[in-house]
């Protein structure tokens, strides 16, 4: 055979182009899976009853206050005509409910998730930066305009479909109202108060005027201004309610935090007996068959109660522990057969 | 008359020797169940030393059939001979052989012939060849070779070899190589489905047209049943690994469709389905189709039946398809439905919303990547320094990238492109999120590791065991080698050819060589006179040109040869 052009023509011996590079070649073996399946199946077995019973020792309180049903409390709240309207909810508790107290309202069959739903809003807007006040981005058609071509501010369906229901708590002690101190600070996350949406500066000392030229959204009862007027800092676009309600929902039942209730006498908690809620019914949700809910409910580590959580867990690990004895049933009949065969 | 007056000068031989390691590498290959047949244009003696010099002729066959009829009827008969001595007197079955007595089950339309206890060969002259390769008896050729162990053609043309490939692949369903080193092996080469060229004193002709080529026959071997079948079994694994990732991806979206009222909403953020595809999962499925090896180097030559998956079409056929990408469905399955159930009711643990779209879509993109991570760890049997970064690395740059693209600072730059600003940070460090991925991905991954666990101790294949060997012996640490030996048949038969019959001195001075020896060819695309030089190489002389070079074939060290050089003739036998 030829040579000289071979040489040439030889491809490195290096262990790369030889593919003899040293390498961990491991195999599934019976020492490594029957002992994975044992562990990883007591493990969850672990996790999962350390969920179970955290769940069991969060408590929750729902009560829908739609207004569905005649007898309900907000029945006459439902009828279209009647404005401003509100309406009582009383409910007792039988003990404790230990506190921090987290007041949340939910919503079902609410697809806050729908594509052209989210989409309609504008971040420009929404960042402060006042040249897109004046035009508002195509997506927040039809939200972007009012009927006299007026620019909305902050434009699109997020924002125009801002929860707008207000609640208030008393209880109840000796037939006398006690109100409870709702604290409304913090509810949104920090990145989002601090750096995803910004104010516009204000205009000649005044804040109101940022907003000159623009129209508020067609369903808001106030401007965006006008938010929080005792509070700079909780008003117009960072205003905490406002950015929980823009944080959207991925599932068509959700519930949003309203109010925490951490102070005074009730820092430890609401302590058992008569509680009534006051209701400004303002938000629509019967035309398309939504629901509106009150939540009251105390967090732990693993956040709200959350039974899914902890029982998948425990079926996953038993399941695991189940298999680790099947597989070593398998496992050992095989060896002992082949053994016998041999 | 005139010759008694000569004085003897001297004579001439030439001697090509076979190249070393031809009969190792044959005998290999037809344990790994690929039949081997030789397309010589040597003459018939030539041809049969050297079968018997690379042990594919052996003096214990049954029988050796020599087709060299000149006319059509006696290559018809011949052959029925033949496919009677071999099926037995009893059967008279015309069929296409496929309904023989077989010692191992294979299904009807089977690449692999029925293995006959007997062994027979087959040698066909390239005159009779013309003849067989007919429509009306291509039938019983293919099917009487097919019978026999070894298949030696002579005395063939370039053309007719290409032909007899072309036979091959119409009438079997096989996958045909053709391996080669001169000029006149081009046709072939390009016939076959895979062509390899010897590169060699023959010059580089048969190298430019062929797909492979290398310097020696006995890297065949290496290039079947270790190459090949890695290549195979990396591509195979690249296929089923690549349907599930991307079926497991994108079908969230559609279970996703029932709760958000077909809308169309991704679930996933925008980059991350930019990304997911080229960044965070292509470079460790790269690295396991570039350097897995299910067995390695020495075992994959140790063990030439590893080959039969390969040939059986088991890595990937519709049932693997099907399988995988049911594992995708499901994976996707799990994948939504496990933080849909967690996150209904989920709040931080600090009371704050986490149930909203952008903290739900980077639980499911984490468990994604991650689960797919996990996938590929599973699925990689060579674990070589470039696989673990790969692996590693991919995961690392998704976390990388997902909080520099959830951070303030591109925020700033661009609000509107990069609107999850803080959704990293504030759902990665809950318990509850980690919790979900670690639950997602364990009821993803573990079904398929106890499958695959069971599967592989109740039902080993032969890949499963030899890599259990290998492992053995890796353990106990370098043992010496015990090749198994090609066990060469001791024979009478030397390697050395003699041209005993008479010469072709007759045929030339009768000036019969230029024309087309057989009526019967006359039909054939072989006999425009165009073609001369190839034509008619097999029997006749073309031209005067080209007598030196013809009239010499029986003499000369052939360039028509197909699968080996041979030692070519001089001793008697």
């Amino acid at each position: 055979m030829k040579n000289e052009g071979e040489a040439s023509e030889q491809p490195d011996n290096t262990a790369f182009t030889q593919q003899q590079l040293p390498a961990w070649q491991p195999i599934l073996s019976a020492g490594i899976v029957i002992p994975g399946f044992l562990i990883i199946g007591l493990a969850f077995l672990g996790i999962g009853i350390g969920l179970f019973l955290t769940s069991q020792t969060i408590q929750v309180l729902e009560m829908d206050y739609t207004g569905v049903e005649k007898d309900s409390p907000c029945f006459q709240c439902t009828i279209q005509s009647v404005q401003n309207c509100t309406c009582e909810v009383t409910f007792s508790l039988s003990a404790l409910f230990t506190g921090p107290v987290f007041f949340y309202y939910g919503l079902s069959n609410y697809f806050q998730n729908f594509r052209k739903y989210g989409v309609s809003k504008d971040y420009y807007q929404l960042t402060g930066d006042t040249q897109y006040f004046k035009s508002p981005r195509d997506v927040c058609f039809p939200y972007s305009h009012d009927s006299k071509n007026n620019p909305i501010v902050p434009c699109g369906a997020i924002a125009n479909s801002m929860f707008n229901d207000t609640f208030e708590l008393y209880q109840i002690i000796n037939g006398t109202k006690k109100k409870v101190p709702l604290d409304g600070k913090g509810i949104s996350w920090w990145t989002d108060f601090n750096i995803k949406y910004r104010n516009p500066s204000s205009v000649n000392g005044s804040f109101a005027s940022a907003f000159d030229g623009t129209v508020k959204p067609i369903n808001w009862p106030k401007a965006a201004y006008e938010l929080d007027l005792t509070d700079p800092n909780n008003n117009g676009f960072l205003n905490q309610d406002f950015l929980v309600w823009m944080r959207r929902a991925a599932l068509p039942q959700f519930r949003k935090l309203y109010r925490r209730i951490t102070e005074g006498d009730y820092a430890g908690g609401l302590p058992a007996g008569n509680y009534s809620l006051t209701v400004h019914y303002n938000y629509p949700v019967l035309s398309f068959d939504g629901r509106k809910k009150l939540v009251f409910s105390n967090v732990s580590w693993m956040g709200g109660k959350n039974d899914f959580l902890g029982i998948a867990y425990l079926v996953v690990g038993s399941l695991c522990v189940v298999m680790s004895v099947v597989m070593l049933i398998v496992y050992a009949k095989f060896k002992f057969s082949d053994d016998d065969d041999a | 008359m005139s010759l008694i007056f000569l004085k003897l000068l001297g004579a001439t031989a030439i001697e090509d020797k076979l190249q070393e390691g031809v009969p190792e590498t044959i005998a290999c290959l037809t344990l790994a169940n690929i039949k081997i047949w030789v397309l010589t244009g040597d003459k018939l003696e030539t041809a049969m030393n050297i079968g018997y010099s690379c042990n594919m002729l052996r003096d214990d066959m049954n029988e050796v059939f020599i087709i060299s009829g000149h006319t059509m009827v006696e290559v018809r008969q011949e052959l029925r001979m033949a496919k009677e001595r071999i099926m037995g007197p009893g059967k008279d079955k015309f069929s296409s052989g496929l309904d023989m007595e077989k010692t191992e089950l294979y299904s009807s339309d089977s690449v692999f012939e029925e293995t006959i206890i007997a062994e027979y060969a087959l040698i066909i002259n390239g005159h009779s060849l013309a003849h067989a390769l007919e429509a009306d008896l291509e039938q019983i050729l293919v099917d009487v070779a097919c019978l026999c162990k070894t298949v030696i053609c002579c005395r063939v043309t370039p053309l007719q070899k290409a032909l007899v490939v072309e036979l091959i692949k119409r009438h079997k369903r096989a996958v045909t190589l053709a391996i080669g080193d001169g000029a006149n092996d081009v046709s072939m080469i390009k016939t076959a489905h895979i062509g390899v060229g010897i590169s060699g004193q023959e010059g580089m002709q048969a190298v430019l047209a062929s797909d492979y080529s290398f310097a020696q026959f006995r890297y065949l071997q290496r290039l079947l049943l270790v190459h090949g079948r890695w290549s195979y079994h990396r591509m195979c694994n690249f296929l089923c690994y690549f349907f599930y990732k991307n079926f497991a991806f994108t079908l969230v979206h559609f279970w996703y469709g029932f709760l958000c009222g077909f809308s169309a909403q991704t679930v996933y953020d925008q980059w991350f389905i930019t990304l997911f595809n080229i960044v965070y999962t292509s470079l460790p499925v790269l690295a396991m189709g570039l350097f897995d090896q299910d067995v390695n180097e020495q075992y994959s030559l140790r063990y030439p039946n590893l080959y039969r998956p390969g040939q059986l079409n088991q890595l990937f056929n519709k049932r693997k398809f099907f399988t995988c990408t049911l594992q995708g469905v499901c994976t996707s399955f799990i994948l939504f439905f496990i933080p849909y159930g967690a996150f209904m009711s989920a709040v931080r643990d600090d009371g704050a919303h986490i149930s909203d779209q952008q903290a739900f879509a980077v639980t499911i993109a984490t468990s994604l990547v991650i689960v797919v991570s996990a996938q590929i760890g599973l699925d990689t049997n060579y674990w070589t320094a470039v696989n673990h970064f790969f692996i590693w690395g991919s995961l690392a740059v998704y976390f990388a990238i997902l909080f520099a693209m959830h951070s303030d600072g591109i925020f700033t730059i661009f609000p509107n492109q990069f609107p999850f600003i803080g959704t990293a940070r504030n759902s990665l460090n809950q318990k509850i999120v980690w919790l979900v991925i670690l639950l997602t991905t364990v009821v993803c991954i573990m079904p398929m590791v106890a499958v695959r666990f069971i599967k592989a101790d109740l039902y080993p294949t032969h890949t499963d065991k030899v890599r259990l060997l290998q492992q053995a012996s890796r353990r106990q640490g370098p043992q010496e080698q015990n090749f198994r030996r090609v066990r060469r048949t001791s024979s009478r038969r030397s390697a050395y050819a003699f041209a005993h019959q008479q010469g072709y001195g007759e045929l030339i001075t009768s000036g019969k060589n230029m024309k087309v020896p057989t009526a019967s060819t006359s039909t054939y695309p072989l006999s425009s006179p165009a073609r001369g030089n190839s034509v008619v190489k097999n029997s006749v002389v073309s031209g005067t040109t080209d007598a030196a070079e013809t009239n010499s074939t029986g003499f000369r060290r052939e360039s028509d040869q197909n699968q080996e050089v041979t030692v070519e003739d001089l001793e008697a036998r």
